[in-house]
């Protein structure tokens, strides 16, 4: 019994160990003084940030990033939410299952698949590769997530109340105004942020569509080809940062269903 | 004088389902009119139909004098009490009660005073800070009706808005919400499936059933003289007595429910000799006499008495007619003292009591 017990938290404890080594291995020798990664660290320092930051493409990447999250955010949220809206409120339970399932299917396409057909399409279509393109890509691989997250919001909100802002005198557009973006609010937002993680993460639609623009994570791709540059351990760990904060704001606003 | 709701034969389908039949209806202004009905009678739409949440496929809607049909809700002189409240829940009391002034753009002091009057109203002075999610259920309701009140509509529309409150509240809140109506003069059509709420709270009642209206008059002629079997069975309780019609002669048949039995009741029309009837009548209006005692044969049958269930003020007496069939009777206390279950009894009502109605099968 005793043994038992002993093998099975053994085995938690080797599967967190699998999970979290190696983003634990990189956040750490984000601060080492050598270039080398090996035991025992000879120091700890900031150099590598210094490096990853001095280095100009860096700059340029990380503003592509950023524009691209932007984006994500603002046109996944409002068009995921609008579309969201629209499939809650059909009257069949059939058709709201049929059109939500097509609304998250793509997340399960893979984006292998997105990225070369958007490339094609893209092409046929005389539009250059950048980051228009790739912005497009972006919103359309966060589509799904925001829409999940929207109709989860959505099941259980009482539309009684925005029949009720009608009747006391309000237009359509007044009782979204009033009511109906107040009470969605937090939900759009978690969804916004979650898109924003999404998106600055992305590597895969973004190298079929970037062209020879640069995102953080196409940048990293290229350090690597030239060899393991702990600067890159050091932007692998402000990514990271970057979305855990994301996630977990995402997570806070999402579940904060008004009263 | 002109009604203050005018329903011109509406009608409603849901694709090839009616939801309602050709309806009428007329409420006056100042009048306390309540649809009831079973869910699914269509009482809930014809209200939402007033309201301008749903259009009829069919005919008008006219609110003192002026035909509403195409408006949509933010353009009709109605407002509406919902089920469950409908509360803004990220806005305080006070907003909420003060949202359709707001619309209005009526100046802030006057808007304050307007709330303030409607809280005093509703018995909820002082608590215009608390939010809509502190509430307790009965609050919610106070609320609810006050913000309906507050734009001051020329019809006030309740949807079964004390449904979700337990017996006690509900009940007193039956008679808050009369007391309102009467107090402000308005006029109130009141959804519910309650027909105790209906008798307690209406001038008049309207009985609905499968998207039409059945009945419509007040409580009092409506338990005493229903329209129907259907109305008889749907409001209070109601003992139904299967025969053959004997003699029906203008206001009066009599019965023969098998064994010998006749029993006699009021019918509106003539009946035909031979011909399948039914005889209700309720359970206060009968009198259960030992079988010695009885001389007229005429009003009365004989049963044997297989339940009696005390319930405080009075006593409900159940007995079985050699028909097989068991007829209630609700008795004062001291008049049940001496009855025991198996005692061989008649059953005696008045004329004017009991009705006799065509037709021997179901009771719709």
């Amino acid at each position: 019994m005793r043994a038992n017990r002993l093998l099975a938290r053994g085995f938690v404890l080797l599967v967190l160990l699998y999970l979290y080594a190696p983003i634990f291995v990189i956040v750490l020798f984000s601060f080492t003084t050598s270039p080398r990664l090996g035991i025992p660290i000879e120091g700890l320092s900031l150099r590598w940030y210094a490096s990853a930051w001095s280095n100009p493409l860096m700059v340029t990447a990380l503003r592509n990033s950023m524009v691209l999250a932007m984006v994500s955010a603002l046109a996944a949220s409002v068009l995921g939410a609008a579309f969201a809206f629209g499939v809650v409120r059909l009257k069949r339970p059939r058709d709201r299952q049929l059109l939500l399932g097509a609304g998250l299917l793509p997340a399960v396409v893979p984006l292998l698949v997105i990225g070369i057909s958007l490339a094609v399409v893209f092409q046929a279509i005389g539009i250059r590769q950048g980051l228009l393109n790739a912005a497009v890509g972006h919103v359309l691989v966060c589509l799904p997530f925001v829409i999940l997250t929207m109709n989860a919001r959505l099941e259980n909100f009482d539309f009684t109340v925005i029949e009720a802002a009608r009747d006391l005198g309000a237009t359509p557009f007044r009782a979204f105004l009033d009511i109906t973006f107040p009470l969605v609010r937090q939900s759009v937002i978690g969804a916004a942020l979650l898109a924003a993680a999404l998106s600055l993460d992305e590597f895969v639609v973004t190298w079929f569509t970037a062209g020879n623009q640069q995102t953080v994570p196409v940048l990293v791709w290229g350090l690597m080809r030239r060899g393991i540059d702990p600067s890159i351990n050091a932007i692998a760990t402000m990514l990271l940062a970057a979305l855990v904060c994301l996630v977990f704001a995402s997570n806070r606003f999402g579940r904060k269903t008004a009263p | 004088m002109t009604a203050a709701v005018e329903i011109v034969d509406v009608g409603k389908t849901f694709g090839d389902v009616a939801a309602l039949e050709q309806i009428n209806l007329q409420v006056q202004d100042n009048e306390f009119v309540s649809l009831l009905g079973a869910s699914g009678c269509g009482k809930s739409t014809l209200l939402r139909i007033v309201a301008g949440f749903e259009y009829s496929s069919r005919g008008r809607v006219i609110i003192h004098g002026e035909d509403v049909t195409s408006l949509p809700p933010h353009l009709r002189p109605t407002n509406l009490v919902f089920q469950r409240g409908a509360l803004f829940p990220h806005m305080n009391v006070f907003d909420n009660i003060g949202y359709s002034l707001k619309l209005r753009r009526w100046s802030k002091p006057r808007i304050a005073g307007r709330v303030a009057e409607m809280l005093a109203l509703v018995r909820m002075e002082g608590l215009g800070s608390r939010n809509a999610a502190e509430l307790s259920g009965g609050q919610i309701q106070r609320v609810a009706l006050a913000r309906a009140l507050a734009a001051e509509p020329k019809v006030l529309l309740l949807d079964e808005p004390l449904s979700a409150l337990d017996l006690k509240l509900r009940q007193q809140m039956q008679l808050e919400l009369r007391a309102i109506q009467r107090s402000l003069g308005a006029t109130f059509i009141f959804v519910t499936h309650d027909q105790t709420e209906a008798l307690v709270m209406s001038d008049k009642i309207a009985i609905m059933n499968q998207g039409r209206i059945v009945q419509f008059a007040t409580p009092r002629e409506i338990y005493r003289r229903p329209s129907s079997m259907y109305v008889s069975d749907f409001i209070g309780q109601t003992n139904f007595l299967k025969g053959i019609v004997v003699s029906s002669a203008i206001g009066v048949t009599t019965l023969d429910v098998g064994d010998g039995e006749q029993v006699m009741g009021e019918s509106a029309p003539v009946l035909a000799t031979g011909a399948a009837g039914i005889l209700s009548v309720r359970p206060e209006s009968i009198r259960i006499v030992s079988a010695e005692q009885c001389a007229d044969r005429s009003a009365t049958i004989s049963a044997r008495i297989i339940e009696i269930v005390y319930l405080g003020s009075s006593v409900r007496v159940g007995s079985v007619t050699p028909a097989n069939v068991i007829i209630w009777a609700d008795l004062r206390d001291a008049e049940a003292r001496d009855m025991t279950i198996g005692m061989e009894v008649k059953l005696s009502w008045s004329l004017t009591a009991a009705t006799i109605w065509a037709g021997g099968g179901a009771r719709d």
